[in-house]
């Protein structure tokens, strides 16, 4: 047990501090505190040049070993990064999904081919990637997936059918990673393979999704006859399923550090409000806000003893990380009707024409995203209950 | 002892609900926020000729003469659909506040309202902004300890969008033209009544729109399917249904006590609207949550209708006082010298 940062480990927060705060200006002013979810479809050209421009410095993939691009950082330093990342205000970033999902995965799964095709776009911030796993008939029942990928022996390449629903960044996106049927005859999890499938091509086609919110940051995928190389499916097939469990494990890793310093961001924004406009004054917003700071903090503690437990090897990571999903997206819904009590009756009034949200109210509704979007709360108390407790499992159906 | 509504107004609350039902569609509403003022003239006679804008106009001005007890089930009706129309606000707020100020400007004004030929809106500074101020004949505004009526060539407007599309909220500017109708104490005793006569209202409206979310989970949740079997049948999902069951159905006896309260005018009546608008807001804040929760990623969609009447419940929720406010009535009224709370004290 050790909860303090090294000497050395200050040394690199006055770096990364140092390096956002020249970098963070000019072009890149106007990002600040932009792009993150529910405001996702802001300036996502110019989030790309800022990708660049942390690719240039070396601050993409900090986490990533050296032999492929990254900077291997200690999970402390990665705590760091993600904390002066969101203290700076930096934007949402639009490389995450390769840089937190796809790369990983690769890395862990993907051939030495695959490696050397993807990891370094990823790394420059030049190729952006979408996750192709919801589908209409399988939301909560992931394996319930109908897209089909047949192995066209004359072309040398997989034909991808079907459409994937919910998916972020898609319309910007230069690849997909997907899971689809390769044994049409099969059921659930099995017979599924994992595909890296370019999205510029005849093909594939996205639509946006207009939200609550009056925005689209999410969409959806029809892939008709779309083809993906003999080379890019990641395992054999069959393999899917595997591949994209592992996949998770990643999702629930160090990036939950980021989200949680843009969650302090809000919070702070509720605190500043509550001063402002003298709902602080009301002992039951003080202590609602109270508790929501205590519980923040809980996540953060909790998070690095996670990730301690995974650097250290002590087996712990699997079952904590069954439980985090379930708290913050919980967390975060309740900061959202705090936001709005704070707010008072002007929560009901739009800051602009044509119904353009506050920040905080665009947060109190992309929130009601949250506890759904990666699993529901229902999801995960079942998996808690049933992997974490090893509780019988529910009665599912015959599908 | 009687909770029970009567015969007829039971009837007229099922001829009005058939009504509502058939013609403010979701296609409807969702047409209305694309149009310039949000509001159909056509509807609108409509609900005339039901006898509905004079529901609460005395007979002697050309209405049917009934109270907010003989109005609330209607209004629950109205937030089913989640009506644009100002009929709620005229019903339940403006039709009173004239009938409370009477004299001239009433007799001018009633007659017109019933007839649907005219709209009155009332704003109070409880509520910053004034609700279809664009469309009103008449406008009776606070000012202070005064209450003015004004015309729409005496004021100024200026839009203020609201996080439902359907709502029309607007700053009003006075010119001085305008000369105070009320003031004074009698004023203060007309402002408090329509504030608690719109808080009805708007609770009304929560028991309505919860039900109507309700009616909608209900239904998607059985026709959905995921591991095989719909899944309203699993555990998870039912009881989130279940909850907002619980809560919406404690929720109805303190909105129609509020009414009677009302229609009566008793003495507690602001602490029983009190107590009936939070438990009704609440009921449909858990509705609107729950309800976007088992609809999975579809309930957060602009396509799918839930948001309609979500963003309806958020607003009325915050309208006619807040949480906050209507809770510290609570408060005071338990906490204040001599408060009889126990046996005797239930009505």
């Amino acid at each position: 047990m050790k909860v303090s940062f090294s000497e050395e480990d200050e040394h690199f927060r006055t770096e990364i501090a140092g390096w956002l705060q020249d970098n963070l200006r000019g072009e890149f002013e106007k990002l600040r505190y932009r792009g993150g979810p529910g405001d996702e479809h802001m300036y996502p050209q110019e989030r790309q040049a800022w990708e660049q421009r942390l690719a240039e410095g070396g601050w993409t993939c900090v986490g990533w070993p050296q032999e492929y691009g990254g900077r291997a950082c200690s999970i402390e330093q990665q705590v760091i990064f993600f904390e002066e990342y969101a203290r700076a205000g930096a934007p949402g970033r639009v490389g995450h999904i390769g840089e937190g999902l796809a790369g990983p995965t690769i890395i862990a799964f993907g051939s030495d081919e695959q490696k050397a095709k993807y990891l370094p776009g990823i790394v420059a911030g030049t190729q952006l990637w979408c996750q192709g796993y919801s589908e209409p008939g399988a939301g909560s029942d992931l394996a319930n997936v109908k897209t089909r990928a047949r192995f066209d022996e004359a072309r040398g390449k997989w034909i991808i059918s079907g459409q994937k629903v919910w998916t972020s960044l898609a319309h910007e996106s230069d690849y997909c990673f997907l899971i689809a049927r390769t044994d049409p005859d099969s059921v659930a999890h099995k017979g599924l393979g994992f595909f890296l499938v370019a999205m510029d091509q005849p093909g594939v086609e996205v639509r946006p999704i207009v939200q609550i919110t009056g925005t689209s940051e999410f969409n959806e995928v029809f892939f008709d006859e779309a083809e993906c190389d003999a080379a890019d499916i990641v395992g054999a097939p069959g393999d899917g399923w595997k591949v994209a469990m592992g996949l998770l494990g990643f999702e629930r890793g160090v990036s939950t550090l980021g989200q949680q310093m843009q969650f302090q961001n809000e919070l702070d924004q509720v605190v500043a409000l509550a001063r402002e406009n003298g709902a602080a004054a009301d002992p039951v917003i003080r202590q609602r806000i109270a508790k929501a700071h205590a519980e923040l903090k809980i996540m953060r503690y909790n998070a690095m003893r996670m990730l301690s437990g995974q650097s250290g090897g002590d087996g712990s990571l699997q079952k904590e990380a069954l439980i985090y999903k379930l708290y913050w997206a919980s967390w975060h819904r309740s900061l959202g009707e705090l936001a709005m009590d704070v707010m008072g009756p002007e929560c009901e009034i739009l800051p602009a024409a044509p119904y353009e949200l506050s920040r905080l109210q665009a947060m109190y509704l992309f929130v009601r995203a949250d506890t759904i979007y990666g699993g529901t709360n229902q999801i995960q108390r079942n998996i808690i209950a049933e992997r974490g407790l090893g509780m019988p499992k529910e009665p599912r159906g015959n599908a | 002892m009687d909770f029970t509504f009567t015969e007829d107004q039971l009837l007229f609350q099922e001829s009005v609900r058939d009504f509502l039902r058939n013609e403010v569609t979701p296609e409807r509403i969702r047409a209305s926020w694309e149009s310039d003022s949000g509001r159909e003239d056509a509807l609108w006679a409509q609900l005339a000729e039901l006898g509905l804008t004079g529901m609460t106009v005395p007979e002697s001005s050309g209405g049917l003469g009934m109270s907010a007890l003989d109005f609330v089930l209607l209004a629950q009706e109205c937030g089913y659909v989640a009506l644009p129309e100002p009929l709620v606000h005229t019903a339940l707020v403006a039709v009173p506040a004239l009938c409370d100020i009477g004299g001239e400007l009433a007799e001018q004004w009633l007659p017109r309202v019933a007839a649907g030929e005219a709209k009155v809106v009332v704003g109070l500074e409880q509520n910053m902004l004034v609700e279809d101020a664009h469309v009103a004949d008449l406008l009776l505004l606070q000012r202070g300890a005064a209450l003015l009526a004004a015309t729409p060539d005496q004021v100024s407007l200026r839009h203020n969008e609201s996080v439902d599309p359907s709502r029309k909220l607007y700053a009003v500017d006075i010119d001085a033209a305008a000369a105070p109708v009320v003031e004074g104490e009698q004023a203060q005793r007309i402002v408090a009544r329509a504030l608690d006569h719109g808080a009805l209202g708007s609770a009304a409206q929560a028991l309505g729109l919860a039900q109507r979310m309700v009616d909608m989970s209900v239904q998607y949740t059985a026709e959905r399917q995921q591991f095989g079997v719909p899944i309203g049948s699993f555990q998870a999902v039912k009881h989130h249904m279940a909850n907002i069951a619980v809560r919406l159905e404690y929720a109805r006896a303190p909105v129609h006590r509020a009414a009677y309260a009302i229609a009566h005018e008793r003495a507690n009546a602001a602490l029983a609207v009190s107590h009936a608008k939070l438990a009704a807001c609440e009921a449909a804040n858990l509705a609107a949550k729950n309800c976007i929760q088992v609809h999975g990623a579809m309930g957060y969609t602009w396509e799918v209708d839930l948001h309609i009447f979500m963003k309806k419940a958020w607003a009325l929720a915050n309208t006619w006082g807040d949480a906050g406010y209507h809770k510290a009535r609570v408060g005071e009224r338990i906490f204040a010298d001599g408060a009889v709370l126990g046996a005797g004290a239930t009505f």
